[in-house]
């Protein structure tokens, strides 16, 4: 699965949490995520194709899925959820 | 002290307009003279023109009120109104994009009349104005 966060420089709600977050995927999906940092204005178009609005946020396999940072255990939760139903169960 | 004629002319907009922002509580009400008119001081024309600005940049006025009211936070950043810009631009190419499919659209239809002697029971832009979708329907 990619998961692209979007930010912007400088901006406080985007920076603190994002390594904390990273970590968290990769230690809970080892091998089965790829963490993409977009920074949104050298990538404003393909932030508006997925309909991106605010910053931070966060799109998963090409889907916005988060409008703001999510913790770490709601990401961890949403990514494991779709990985369930990719694996059928 | 400037009158609210002085400051429209000086602001490049109009006494109406200044009324309006002081409703909307964009600029603070004035003191009044003596005979009751509404005199402002000097750096309300900046305040203005910096209104009229983040207009021009698609902001608006409830948003211009959130950027006066970070420009006085004492523990906001350069950042934070950054983040606020870009947000605007997300939604004005957001907007852009929209319009774009909606021209292409027109487009189509304007293409697909190519015979302007149709009677209206033919017209193609009718036509396909008027078609509904089978999942409309159901």
């Amino acid at each position: 699965m990619k998961i692209e966060v979007f930010y912007a420089d400088g901006c406080g709600s985007c920076g603190a949490s994002r390594g904390d977050l990273k970590e968290a995927v990769l230690a809970a999906l080892p091998g089965g995520a790829v963490w993409c940092e977009l920074d949104i204005v050298k990538n404003i178009d393909y932030a508006v194709e997925l309909g991106v609005l605010t910053v931070p946020a966060v799109a998963i396999d090409g889907a916005l899925v988060f409008t703001r940072l999510p913790t770490a255990q709601q990401l961890v939760s949403e990514l494991t959820a779709r990985a369930e139903k990719l694996n059928g169960h | 002290m400037l009158t609210i004629g002085k400051l429209a002319t000086l602001a490049g907009t109009t006494s109406n307009t200044l009324r309006y922002y002081e409703r909307e509580g964009l600029i603070p009400p004035p003191a009044k003279g003596e005979n009751g008119y509404r005199l402002y001081p000097q750096d309300a024309a900046r305040r203005v023109h910096f209104i009229r600005q983040a207009q021009q940049c698609g902001f608006t006025l409830s948003e211009i009120r959130e950027l006066q009211t970070l420009e006085q936070h004492a523990s906001a950043c350069c950042s934070d109104v950054r983040k606020l810009a870009i947000e605007k631009k997300l939604a004005l190419e957001a907007k852009i994009k929209l319009m774009r499919a909606m021209s292409a659209e027109l487009d189509r239809l304007i293409n697909d009349c190519v015979h302007g002697a149709h009677s209206l029971d033919d017209c193609p832009i009718l036509n396909a104005l008027n078609h509904v979708p089978v999942d409309a329907e159901q």
